[in-house]
């Protein structure tokens, strides 16, 4: 099978997980305005080509929207907001839908970053320094989720390791599968002690 | 316990037994219902262990007692834990977490607000010195364009002159038999070589 695209390994689960990037709750929508000519516009367009999808990865309900060659100069636009507010872009009507659009979010902040002749490492960093969770946050987040989750438990395979100790290596196997030595048996052991009690 | 005594009619043996015991006469296991008694089985009468009444009271109270304080531990520490998170969650500490996360937001908003001052000053000036640059080579244009015009007037001015120097020497109706005469008297003789130089190397004899 054939590898798509220009730079294929934008699309494989291990770079995915590298993004660094992981929104604040507050973070509804992010719009990226660049231009597909020019000097300065080339930080914006590497950032939209490799890191785009990284950031959509981590975060799957953030609207992510480009619009190419609307302005002179290259931009990144965030929605802020507590509510679920989507963007609908209609090329025919799209005054009327940001009017639209504006009256809905005017409780929303909206932050905007010049990525003008910036590279597109900077301006990663930059979102990550005023949007991004922490590193603090993350790591609290992710120990956590762990904490929900006990390896010691025991129970059925889809939520848990392990279903019975016999499972463990090192461990008494299943009977059912390997039949135990006789001295281990309940049977044996009765007739032992009858034995040694007469 | 009197009272259960008066109620119920089963014997005072099962009241004394343990509260938590399980009093199961048969238990289906392995077999099904229609599945006959084994032969070991059939003269065998169940009979359960037995118990010490006085025993049976003493254990009773102490674990009455017992299951008392663990389940007040029990709940004290739930309570705990239930209060621990409502805490987080709408109470004090997720207050002061707003008002903190709300403060570092202010603070990195400023810090972007600093950043795209920064990018505007920049492309001012890069603006200015295209704007600059652009003004130059307009003039430059300018001045080129200039230099061209005169040349061109100037060559043309000189054209003119030759043609007018020329013109003293043309032939018009006036001069004309004086020209013939002049030409028949002439006879110029073409025959020569010349070198790579230009310069003219030998010359065959006039002949007519």
């Amino acid at each position: 099978m054939p590898m798509k695209g220009r730079f294929p390994i934008r699309r494989t689960l291990e770079y995915l997980q590298k993004g660094e990037v992981v929104f604040k709750k507050s973070v509804n929508i992010m719009t990226v305005n660049y231009n597909t000519h020019g000097d300065l516009s080339e930080g914006a367009r590497k950032f939209v080509f490799f890191n785009i999808p990284q950031i959509q990865y981590k975060n799957p309900w953030v609207q992510i929207m480009m619009f190419k060659n609307m302005t002179p100069s290259p931009f990144l636009r965030f929605y802020l907001g507590k509510s679920f507010v989507l963007l609908f872009f209609n090329l025919f009507s799209i005054l009327w839908y940001l009017l639209v659009l504006l009256l809905c979010l005017d409780d929303g902040e909206q932050v905007l970053v010049d990525v003008e002749g910036k590279d597109h490492k900077e301006i990663m960093n930059h979102v990550k320094t005023i949007l991004g969770k922490s590193d603090k946050v993350l790591e609290a987040e992710a120990l956590a989720k762990m904490e929900l989750s006990n390896p010691a438990n025991f129970g059925p395979k889809r939520y848990f390791l392990r279903e019975c100790i016999s499972e463990v290596e090192g461990q008494v196997p299943h009977p059912g599968f390997v039949p135990l030595p006789k001295e281990m048996t309940g049977k044996y052991r009765a007739k032992l002690a009858a034995a040694s009690d007469e | 316990m009197l009272r259960a005594l008066s109620r119920s009619p089963a014997p005072v043996v099962r009241l004394l037994s343990p509260r938590t015991a399980v009093w199961v006469e048969t238990v289906r296991g392995r077999k099904s219902r229609t599945d006959p008694k084994a032969k070991s089985k059939l003269g065998r009468i169940k009979t359960p262990p037995p118990v010490d009444p006085v025993e049976m009271v003493v254990l009773k109270e102490r674990y009455t007692e017992y299951n008392l304080i663990l389940r007040a531990l029990r709940l004290e520490f739930k309570e705990q834990m239930l209060r621990k998170k409502y805490e987080e969650e709408v109470g004090s500490v997720a207050e002061e977490r707003t008002k903190r996360e709300e403060e570092e937001h202010r603070s990195l908003m400023a810090l972007n607000d600093a950043e795209n001052l920064r990018m505007h000053k920049i492309r001012e000036q890069r603006m200015q010195k295209e704007a600059e640059a652009e003004e130059l080579k307009k003039r430059e244009a300018d001045i080129l364009r200039q230099q061209e015009l005169e040349n061109y007037i100037k060559e043309k001015e000189r054209q003119i002159l030759q043609l007018q120097e020329e013109a003293k020497d043309f032939i018009t109706l006036d001069n004309l038999d004086q020209r013939i005469e002049e030409a028949l008297d002439n006879p110029k003789n073409y025959n020569f070589a010349i070198d790579k130089e230009g310069r003219v190397v030998k010359r065959t004899a006039f002949q007519r």
